[in-house]
């Protein structure tokens, strides 16, 4: 086993870091506390590659693996990017432009995917319905196929970009009676007739992300905007389910290290009693309790992406146990984070506490905890 | 990146998986109640069979970190059998052995460590102390006589104390600090009775009295001003009871998967109700992080890294900590048949506590981390 970086790839590491140190991290407050989508920010994104990191180069891509784009990923966090601005990134890169990627054919590819990876466009994946949330199946969604043309009815809900997208990726269903086997994918394009947003949510974290409903009345797609084949979009959605476990929730170990790095020094600059507060006990159980969480979050995210990197699929027990993992226990740390900050901690000014607001989103979004104990359970 | 066994590793797995028989379960239950003549025996037999894998050889000391993950993927195998049992096992080869090995001189490994893995001689180490208001630190003291030393001092955790016949004791000589040699039959050097503990009870463990116990210079190791051998010691005490913890937690789960798939309640098996299957699935999910950080850890030793002092320690308070919490859960499952004695929810229960307290307790582990991290921001 190793579980070492390569030389590129922890130079990759540092340019990202400086990169996202100097020209995103210092909008970030401004942004997130607006609640606003950061334009700006995304164009520098796409300028430095981020956006089609893993995407072929003859697509507008850079052609790295899929290790690299969560070092990517991880140092986004660790610089302070926001969860709302990681989380815009990965819908529009993994769930939207990959799958494209994946599953379009040649003409698809070439429409969506350059623009998708410089960042000229912005993507969405809709799948989240108000009755199918964990319960995909139950989508209402349905895509009817008239006069050569695909019919679009029904509601998305919850989705990442969706106020903003370019073109969104969207489920729905193409057979009642099929089941999972009964929902396909296609592309729409903003402005198509029919397909309009709907209310956006002001959200407890994750808040420079846009969220929005979708609404489908009518919205009449061309037949070439099936995408992959009839009746396999739960497949292909569950296929996003690496890039969740693996890309998505690296910014979030990355926030840890930016974590310990705020209280170690808050820890020793912050004095009380006439002393700093790092020389109490209960403050260093705090900070031992991040590097602890830390440094168990990191294997598990890495070996997702080394899995997806040798084309390995990933065994659904262990992708929940990810999931469950990253969730559930980054809560407490967490939140030792923000205690050790005091006051400080409670006020928007200190980075602790978007990260104890955005680290809230995941044990809940790409499913939530009870959904994979359900998982887990039923494959013992 | 790699994050698959070797095949050597996988060949290591399946010889320990060998071992691992009907009789090893009974060998591990006779520890609990055996006496020394017999426990002695048992822990014998069971060291020369892993020697004939080189098991107790692999990765002894700094010098041979380069086997830290064939250790691992060995120690994986190794540690569902029996917490007691691999305890007991590690503490002669990895603890004692790894002390000889990393610190004592070229004559001191050849006469210790050849007997050591080969299975004909069990170590121990005897570092705790009760410190009192009237005398705190160390009190175990060497004194230099003629081109030896002679030992005084009480310890009073001794783990393979009854069955060891060799221990590397723990004390103060001058300002300086070192590891002794002392033969558990030597004149002045007295073993009290086994004491009887909560958990891990085939664990044989005793408190030692040393009277003016002379030791020779060349078994005298580690002698330093920094306590390095200690740190290195301790470090090492992590990695032993992280693969114990993770070893603990794979049994339990599989016990407690077995059972709530064949117990049923109101017409179905338990696993089909949510506050079960719900409870055994963070229990999969602990489990199976305990073992990528395990397995980190042995790559950080492999690689020489300055975290893996730290990053051990962080496994190891992870692993303690969930095995309790582990332990609980399966408990539950189980209920009345788990809160009977000897059962295995039961004995993994009383199991699990020992990890927490023993080498760097896990206070004393937090705090030791929360310092490697700080360092790294002081001005």
């Amino acid at each position: 086993m190793n579980f070492g970086l390569t030389d590129e790839q922890r130079m990759f590491k540092d340019q990202v870091l400086k990169f996202a140190r100097k020209e995103i991290a210092p909008r970030t407050q401004e942004y997130e506390l607006k609640g606003e989508f950061d334009f700006e920010a995304w164009r520098r994104l796409g300028e430095f590659g981020i956006l089609g990191l893993h995407l072929p180069p003859e697509l507008g891509g850079s052609g790295a693996d899929v290790v690299t784009s969560v070092v990517a990923a991880e140092a986004l966090g660790e610089a302070g990017v926001d969860g709302g601005l990681a989380l815009a990134y990965g819908a529009h890169t993994f769930l939207c432009a990959d799958t494209i990627f994946v599953h379009g054919t040649p003409e698809q590819q070439q429409k969506y995917v350059p623009k998708l990876a410089s960042g000229e466009w912005i993507g969405c994946m809709g799948l989240t319905e108000p009755d199918a949330g964990s319960d995909v199946a139950a989508m209402k969604t349905r895509a009817e196929r008239k006069d050569g043309k695909w019919v679009l009815n029904g509601t998305k809900i919850f989705i990442t970009n969706g106020g903003i997208a370019d073109v969104a990726v969207v489920y729905a269903k193409t057979d009642l009676n099929a089941g999972h086997g009964g929902i396909s994918a296609f592309i729409v394009e903003k402005g198509t007739p029919g397909f309009s947003v709907g209310q956006s949510w002001h959200k407890l974290g994750v808040r420079a992300s846009v969220t929005s409903e979708l609404i489908f009345e009518d919205c009449v797609v061309p037949e070439e905007n099936l995408l992959g084949n009839e009746g396999m979009g739960f497949m292909m959605a569950m296929q996003t389910v690496e890039w969740d476990r693996s890309t998505l929730l690296a910014p979030l170990v990355g926030s840890f290290k930016l974590l310990i790095d705020k209280s170690a020094r808050y820890a020793l600059e912050r004095q009380q009693f006439g002393r700093p507060i790092a020389k109490f006990q209960a403050v260093k159980r705090k900070i031992a309790n991040l590097k602890i969480f830390y440094e168990a979050s990191r294997s598990l995210v890495y070996r997702v992406a080394w899995c997806k990197d040798q084309n390995r699929p990933l065994n659904h027990l262990e992708a929940a146990v990810v999931k469950l993992f990253m969730g559930d226990w980054s809560l407490e740390p967490t939140n030792d984070a923000l205690t050790l900050h005091g006051g400080n901690g409670f006020c928007h000014e200190y980075d602790v506490e978007r990260i104890f607001r955005d680290v809230r989103l995941a044990a809940i979004g790409g499913g939530t905890s009870e959904i994979q104990k359900l998982i887990i359970s039923r494959m013992l | 990146m790699n994050f698959d066994w070797t095949d050597e590793q996988k060949e290591i797995q399946k010889a320990i998986g060998g071992l691992l028989g009907e009789t090893a379960q009974a060998d591990a239950l006779m520890l609990e109640t055996a006496d020394g003549e017999s426990a002695k025996n048992i822990m014998s037999t069971w060291l020369k069979e892993l020697a004939e894998l080189n098991y107790l050889a692999f990765a002894q000391g700094p010098v041979n970190a380069g086997q830290a993950m064939q250790l691992v993927a060995a120690q994986e195998a190794l540690a569902p059998l029996s917490n007691s049992l691999f305890v007991a096992v590690e503490t002669s080869a990895r603890l004692l052995g790894g002390l000889v090995a990393g610190f004592g001189a070229d004559e001191t490994r050849e006469k210790i460590l050849d007997p050591l893995n080969r299975g004909e001689m069990i170590g121990a180490v005897a570092v705790a102390e009760n410190e009192s208001r009237e005398a705190p630190g160390l009190q175990t003291i060497a004194t230099s006589a003629g081109d030896g030393y002679v030992l005084n001092g009480r310890k009073n955790f001794v783990a393979n104390g009854p069955i060891a016949d060799v221990i590397a004791v723990y004390a103060k000589v001058g300002e300086q600090t070192a590891f002794f040699l002392v033969e558990a039959k030597a004149d002045g050097v007295t073993l009290g009775k086994r004491i009887k503990t909560m958990g891990c009870r085939g664990l044989t463990v005793c408190a030692l009295e040393l009277n003016d116990v002379h030791v020779e210079g060349d078994a005298v190791i580690g002698l330093s001003d920094d306590e390095a051998p200690l740190h290195w010691l301790r470090m090492a005490e992590s990695r032993v009871q992280t693969q114990a913890s993770i070893g603990l937690m794979k049994r339990l789960l599989d016990a407690t998967t077995t059972h709530a798939k064949s117990h049923r309640r109101n017409g179905r098996a338990i696993i089909k109700y949510q506050e079960v299957g719900f409870k055994l699935a963070e229990m999969l999910t602990l489990l199976q992080t305990a073992q990528w950080y395990g397995r980190r850890v042995a790559y950080l030793v492999e690689q020489g890294s300055a975290e893996a002092s730290t990053v051990s320690h962080c496994a190891k308070v992870f692993t303690a900590e969930t095995g309790e919490s582990m332990a609980s859960a399966a408990m539950q499952i189980f209920a009345g048949e788990g809160f009977v004695e000897g059962s295995v929810a039961e004995r993994g229960y009383r199991d699990a506590k020992y990890a927490a307290l023993t080498g760097l307790s896990c206070e004393t582990a937090r705090m030791q981390i929360a310092d490697d991290v700080l360092a790294g921001y002081r001005e």
